[in-house]
């Protein structure tokens, strides 16, 4: 199986974030990771790899920091990696991350795409399956399960409150997994000095331009909510109380 | 994995050795001999997700070594500012008094401000293209002995094993268990910081340290602020001395202007104290209320927070620093000036006469003791020994007070160092610290650094607050790596004598005493010892200052701790 994992980095979890001059993101000087769902992708990928032989190429796209990502995956086991380099990419919307994506795998063939199904920053979900629609393959999301068959694939797909849908899939495909479909391996040593090594192909924001469109998503301000709890203390024995909550909560809140 | 040359530790003094190390291979090639070297086997362990994560500094930096190791180096580095004018302050409850001259020692110009984070993070990726493989994310957890006597001149260090990764807190292997690697190498260097966790294994088992110089320390506790313009100009450095510690207690606090509107403030506390209850986290808070600290920071905002030991000692207190196939740099071997505040210039420096012996280990294929004896001995022709000699004698004068220690510190500087008599022993902090029955109820002016800082939430804060921007993460489901050899201790002796001070010295609150299962003598509840290990900072505090010397910190799964990002 030919399979690409889509992977993005995203700020770390904990990292104090601030908004940035003109308020319409945060500011960069935070410290980077990949996007959670994005690691148990490249994991699916490298398990169906070992099972069923293969390759896994990696692919991300956004600033210089970004090799970060696809370095990490190199070590853990991807065998190449795609670099779509440019600042411009960092900010992009998700059908544009899409067509360059699209773009600069233009040629190749992959059996399967997988990719997390959002991201931890933007949380839009929607690149993986903007990716099949330009591809003009298949797709299924929340994937929390895969087994190759002759056909194609068996899937699992996590709905809400505990229910799981079960379908099958031709091949190619575009997955966009769910965290925790799996348990995440470690880099290793061995690893890590091979991804050195292996090969990184680098795409500059003029390969891929011509591709791209008019971003029809743009975040125009961003701001920090301000405290809005009221606090409301009711004085008076238990009984009264009672009943002037309850009074409060018919009357005021009109939850009741 | 078979190894040239390990480094244990990606701070400055790791990389500047890794950097020597490649600079003196590459000329070696270049010169035209038969026989080149590889540095494909050269490797920096570094416990961190990313190099620099787990470096933390005031900081500043004389640029002395760097100017020798990569000269016009002030061009590339991420230098934040010039020191442009500095204070000295000395500060009683209610009032400050600045220094009617800087004294000579604290002297700056020519300094840098830097964030050691990301000078050390520079640092790595030089070391990268220099063709060094630095793993970060990986520990070093144990030693490889070749010959394992307890003796300096027969033992032989030849490697390090990694941290086991995918451990469950029952010190059982997980779904995604990876045995740590023995890595076997030639030349094993130990860069690990202060308190080095295997730097204290070598030390201790080899007896490296003088027994008349015993290693003392202190704990630097910094926040990172941004503060409205105008109050501390960038590049501006102030000290101050004095509240809320008293003359019994060693210390003192910095302020550097990073930029107009950002300022690095922090406090360091001598780990000689004897009231049990003093709390270094809190010293630091209740420095930031006095008058002189709340005009420059009140209207800004804490935005980073981190702590970290460091060696006082000096000269007197260096381990021995060489032996049959290992090094010793930087904070794990005392190179720091405790009276200039600065060792990050002493630790590349180490580093940097670390990677000569180990090159020429590498070219002889001899890595005894005889061969990187040459370190030591480079170390004592190098403005190491002419930096640190004259103030060897510096902090053990501050052993009975501050006024003391003023007088002996003039004496030294008219006597080059000197005292008046043989130079004074260094005793191990943790042994001044004394018994709460022969102390007597805390008074007023002693309510500023013990107990915890409750804090505003504006200017001062508790330790969970500040804990949170440290941005530390430790997976949970791994064994503890804060190891209590006998935790009875804690719950019975230590209570009674000490008071538990773990809870008040540990800057990351670490250490709960909470109500047990047990009854007490009086009917009441015991209490027994908590150990949240995955707020730790990494200080080394705990290993260094508990009085029993029953706590040992152990690398926890690399990838985890603090992360130091702009500190």
């Amino acid at each position: 199986m030919k399979i690409l994992v889509c992977m993005k980095q995203v700020p770390q979890k904990d990292a104090p974030l601030r908004l940035n001059e003109s308020g319409t993101w945060i500011r960069d000087d935070v410290s980077w990771e990949t996007n959670e769902p994005d690691a148990y992708a490249l994991e699916e990928a490298l398990r169906q790899k070992e099972k069923h032989g293969g390759e896994v190429a990696v692919i991300t796209a956004g600033p210089a920091r970004s090799q970060q990502v696809l370095r990490e995956a190199l070590a853990k086991g991807a065998d190449r990696a795609i670099h779509l380099e440019d600042d411009r990419f960092a900010q992009m919307d998700a059908a544009n991350t899409a067509r360059a994506i699209a773009a600069a795998i233009e040629g190749e063939a992959f059996d399967l795409i997988v990719t997390g199904l959002q991201s931890d920053d933007f949380g839009a979900a929607q690149t993986g399956v903007l990716l099949a629609e330009i591809l003009g393959i298949p797709h299924a999301t929340i994937i929390i399960g895969i087994e190759k068959t002759d056909s194609g694939l068996k899937l699992k797909r996590e709905l809400e409150a505990g229910h799981y849908q079960h379908i099958e899939m031709t091949m190619p495909a575009v997955l966009t997994i769910q965290s925790g479909i799996n348990k995440l391996r470690y880099a290793t040593l061995i690893g890590i000095k091979q991804a050195k090594t292996k090969p990184m192909r680098k795409v500059a924001w003029a390969e891929v331009e011509g591709k791209l469109s008019k971003h029809v998503q743009k975040i125009e301000k961003l701001y920090v909510p301000g405290s809005q709890k009221k606090t409301r203390k009711i004085d008076a024995p238990a009984g009264e109380a009672a009943k002037q909550l309850v009074e409060y909560l018919r009357n005021e809140a009109r939850v009741l | 994995m078979e190894a040239d040359v390990v480094i244990v530790g990606g701070g400055p003094a790791g990389m500047a050795c890794a950097l020597r190390l490649a600079q003196l291979i590459d000329e070696h090639n270049a010169s035209g001999v038969d026989e080149m070297l590889s540095k494909e086997n050269i490797y920096v362990l570094e416990k961190s997700r990313e190099v620099g994560q787990h470096c933390l500094s005031g900081g500043l930096l004389d640029p002395r070594s760097m100017k020798e190791l990569l000269p016009g180096f002030e061009k590339e580095a991420p230098l934040d500012a010039e020191v442009t004018k500095e204070s000295v302050w000395f500060l009683t409850k209610g009032g400050q008094y600045k220094a009617p001259i800087v004294p000579p020692p604290l002297r700056d110009h020519g300094n840098y401000v830097v964030s050691l984070n990301k000078f050390a993070k520079w640092m790595g990726q030089k070391v990268e293209e220099a063709g060094i493989t630095v793993f970060t994310g990986f520990a070093g957890s144990e030693l490889l002995w070749a010959d394992e006597s307890r003796d300096a001149e027969t033992a032989c260090v030849q490697g390090v094993i990694t941290d086991d990764k995918g451990v469950d807190k029952e010190g059982q292997p997980k779904g995604n268990f990876e045995p740590g690697y023995e890595l076997r190498a030639k030349v094993t260097i130990l860069a690990e910081g202060t308190r080095g966790s295997l730097a204290k294994e070598l030390i201790g088992k080899l007896g490296l340290e003088d027994p008349e110089h015993a290693q003392t320390y202190g704990v630097g506790i910094k926040e990172l602020w941004e503060i409205p313009a105008g109050r501390v100009a960038k590049g501006e450095v102030i000290y101050t001395l004095g509240y809320p510690l008293t003359s019994r207690e060693y210390g003192g606090a910095w302020i550097y202007g990073i930029t107009d509107t950002l300022a690095s403030v922090g406090y360091v506390t001598g780990l000689d104290y004897q009231d049990p209850r003093i709390d270094p986290h809190h010293v630091f808070q209740s420095f930031k209320e006095h008058k002189f600290a709340r005009r420059i920071l009140e209207g800004g905002k804490m935005i980073r927070y981190g702590a970290k030991s460091l060696p006082y000692g000096g000269w007197l207190t260096m381990p021995r620093v060489y032996g049959n196939g290992w090094m010793l740099l930087g904070d794990s071997a005392s190179f720091l000036n405790s009276q200039r505040l600065k060792g990050i210039h002493l630790a590349i420096k180490s580093g940097m006469l670390a990677a000569e012996a180990a090159f020429d280990a590498l070219l002889s294929g001899n890595s005894s003791a005889d061969t990187l004896s040459e370190y030591k001995a480079a170390v004592d022709r190098s403005w190491i020994r002419e930096e640190l000699w004259p103030v060897r004698n510096f902090h053990q004068g501050f052993e009975h007070g501050r006024l003391e220690g003023f007088v002996k510190a003039g004496i030294q500087q008219v006597m080059r160092g000197g005292n008046l008599g043989p130079d004074a022993k260094n005793h191990a902090g943790y042994e001044q610290m004394r018994q709460l029955d022969t102390l007597g109820p805390a008074d007023a002016d002693r309510a500023a650094m013990v107990g915890n800082a409750k804090g505003d939430g504006k200017l001062t804060f508790d330790r969970l607050t500040d804990v949170f921007h440290s941005g530390t993460r430790h997976d949970e489901d791994q064994p503890v790596h804060l190891v209590v050899q006998d935790l009875n201790i804690c719950s019975d002796r230590c209570t009674k004598e000490f008071g538990n001070p773990c809870q008040y010295f540990c800057p990351a609150a670490v250490y709960e005493m909470v109500d047990s299962a047990q009854q007490d003598g009086a009917g009441g509840s015991a209490k027994e010892l908590r150990i949240n290990f995955t707020n730790c900072v990494h200080c080394k505090t705990c290993d260094i200052m508990d009085p029993y010397q029953i706590i040992t910190w152990v690398p926890p799964e690399g990838g985890g701790g603090p992360n130091y990002d702009g500190m």
